[in-house]
């Protein structure tokens, strides 16, 4: 044993291998700082790009500019409510489904499956996260976008077309397209990163505090939502709040479904924008130095702002909860 | 001074002489194993293994690391249920059932036969929700009557006096010692009839240690004692009787004082003596 008796031994000092370690040690420090002084660098960066290069947008249109649902590249007219109303939507719909079914899978893999049935579909559910958008795009345009243009919207008329509110919920022409068709095809590719964060978090809960919940006389259920739910809480919210990002950022597979329309309205099935999709379908048509140009950066600073208030929001109701739960 | 003290598995009464309760009076039998194996997947690890738990008394299971000891305290709640390729075959008797049968509800057991950890394990909630979350699962009380059943179950463990200020705070924020006596109290207020305690002290230091040991002499007047102990001198002070595991085999089981002074046993001499183990 060379380790502890390194300082008293001035013989050991002589050790190559120690002495490489020493040198290597302020230059690691200073690779590793960089790195972090990098991030902060890198989203400066991009926020001054974002915002300076959305200025003009700002200046001209003011504080209308959030406020306008009109995009009219003709009258060079534009404002971000349409597509803000889309991306906040498509989102929080697709939050909707996608959580009580990647909470459910999750405590169905770590609670009640079989083990063989548990590791065949925890690895499925992994696969499924790493499909990238663009096969979502094209299954959503190929499969999902007719079934909801002749089954679901039709059968949804039909049941809710007489009743107030909810009739205005799903009026207008059966394309398709649309934000419903978006925020189905945005919770079908989130629900697997969601399931795998929870699923990740309720292992790593230990055993014993398990057992405990157990030991009392608890159900599955009841140590899943008293014992495992509040010792998990941050990673669950975090599983959440990072599906929540991917489908605020999504571009390729909503792209292809949303319609592709700067319109807010009540109905779930008309064709709407999301930041990204706008972002993605004007880009190539807009000239270096155009108001046009300059709306679509402002629209990516909004975007950015919304996922930074989102995070922020989920940080402060942890820390809230924390403080309830005494911590 | 007697009191008659009803006797839960039997539903009989017999008068227990309280203040003595002399070793000599042999206990009715709590809990009863006879001929128990068990397996972790093909391993076998515990081997035809018959004992008796008598009622209101500690008894102390000792043998070195791997011996059953705590494979044991996991079927006697049944925790290895969870855990799919454990099984257990022989029958465990614990007021007139089996309960190994497969018919028997596990949650209703183990609110009768209670657990606590090696580990203290608090519940990420308040001091007071710990106590109450045992009770909730079980009853329907009053906000009045859960206050009573909580406080009461903290001061029978000696917490009171120290969380009575915070008992809306986090138990995580306990000391280990204290964390300890939260999940006995926890357990307790439950009212089960029996407590496994699998090595409650051994993450302990020695002050936490005696006090949960002062614990066990108090609750033992009340509920049936499991406790699996690494701890020789543990289960001399606490156990009424002790068992001595090896190799997943019950080598002997005795009353404390003939263990400890004149064991049967080539192999139990050895390990009491510290020749192994």
């Amino acid at each position: 044993m060379e380790i502890p008796a390194r300082q008293s031994l001035p013989a050991m000092k002589q050790a190559p291998s120690h002495q490489g370690g020493q040198k290597g040690d302020p230059a690691f420090r200073l690779l590793v700082t960089a790195t972090g002084v990098g991030v902060l660098v890198v989203l400066g960066a991009i926020i001054a790009v974002m915002v300076t290069g959305g200025w003009k947008a700002f200046a001209t249109f003011g504080p209308g500019f959030l406020v306008s649902a009109v995009w009219n590249p003709v009258t060079q007219h534009f404002g971000a409510a349409a597509p803000v109303f889309g991306t906040v939507i498509s989102s929080a719909l697709a939050l909707l489904v996608a959580v009580p079914l990647a909470f459910g899978t999750a405590f169905w893999l770590t609670a009640l499956a079989p083990p063989a049935a548990a590791s065949v579909i925890g690895m499925a559910v992994q696969l499924l996260a790493a499909v990238p958008s663009i096969i979502f795009g094209m299954w959503g345009f190929f499969v999902v976008v007719p079934v909801v243009a002749h089954y679901v919207q039709p059968a949804a008329r039909q049941i809710f077309g007489h009743v107030p509110v909810l009739s205005a919920l799903v009026a207008g022409a059966p394309f398709g397209t649309g934000l419903f068709t978006a925020a189905l095809i945005l919770a079908v590719m989130i629900t697997p990163s969601i399931t795998a964060v929870m699923r990740d978090v309720f292992l790593s809960m230990p055993a014993v505090l398990r057992e405990s919940g157990y030991g009392l006389g608890a159900t599955r259920w009841e140590v899943m939502r008293y014992v495992v739910l509040p010792w998990s809480r941050q990673g669950v919210v975090g599983g959440i709040v990072l599906g929540m990002g991917r489908a605020m950022g999504e571009t390729m597979a909503v792209t292809f479904v949303i319609g592709d329309s700067n319109h807010i309205g009540w109905s779930l099935f008309a064709p709407a924008n999301t930041i990204a999709s706008l972002i993605a379908l004007e880009f190539p048509e807009s000239p270096a130095g155009s108001l046009k140009l300059a709306s679509l950066m402002a629209l990516g600073a909004i975007l950015m702002a919304i996922s930074f208030v989102t995070l922020w929001f989920s940080r402060w109701l942890l820390a809230r909860g924390e403080q309830a739960a005494g911590r | 001074m007697s009191v008659e003290v009803p006797v839960k598995a039997t539903g009989m009464t017999q008068p227990l002489d309280s203040t003595a309760a002399s070793k000599d009076t042999p206990h009715p039998v709590a809990m009863q194993v006879k001929g128990l194996n068990f397996y972790y997947g093909t391993s076998h690890a515990l081997h035809d293994i018959s004992l008796d738990f008598p009622e209101r008394s500690v008894t102390g299971m000792i043998g070195p690391s791997g011996c059953g000891k705590s494979t044991l305290l996991r079927v006697l709640n049944r925790m290895y249920d969870l855990y799919p390729g454990q099984r257990a075959t022989g029958e465990v008797i614990f007021d007139k059932q089996n309960i190994l049968n497969s018919g028997v509800d596990l949650n209703v057991l183990r609110s009768r036969i209670g657990m606590v950890f090696q580990k203290p394990t608090p519940f990420p909630m308040s001091i007071y929700d710990n106590i109450a979350f045992g009770i909730r699962l079980h009853e329907r009380v009053s906000r009045s009557e859960m206050d009573g059943r909580v406080e009461d179950a903290l001061r029978r463990v000696a917490l009171w006096p120290e969380v009575q200020d915070r008992l809306s705070a986090s138990a995580t924020a306990l000391s280990g010692g204290q964390q300890q006596r939260l999940c006995i109290a926890r357990t307790i207020a439950v009212r089960p009839e029996v407590i496994l305690l699998d090595e409650p002290t051994s993450a302990l230091d020695p002050v936490s240690t005696a006090r949960i040991e002062e614990l066990l002499d108090e609750l033992k007047t009340e509920f049936t004692i499991a406790i699996v102990t690494h701890n020789m001198q543990q289960a001399a002070r606490c156990a009424d009787q002790v068992a001595f595991f090896y190799m997943g085999r019950l080598i002997e089981v005795d009353s404390t004082a003939r263990m400890f002074t004149t064991p049967r046993e080539q192999q139990t001499q050895d390990y009491i003596t510290g020749r192994f183990g």
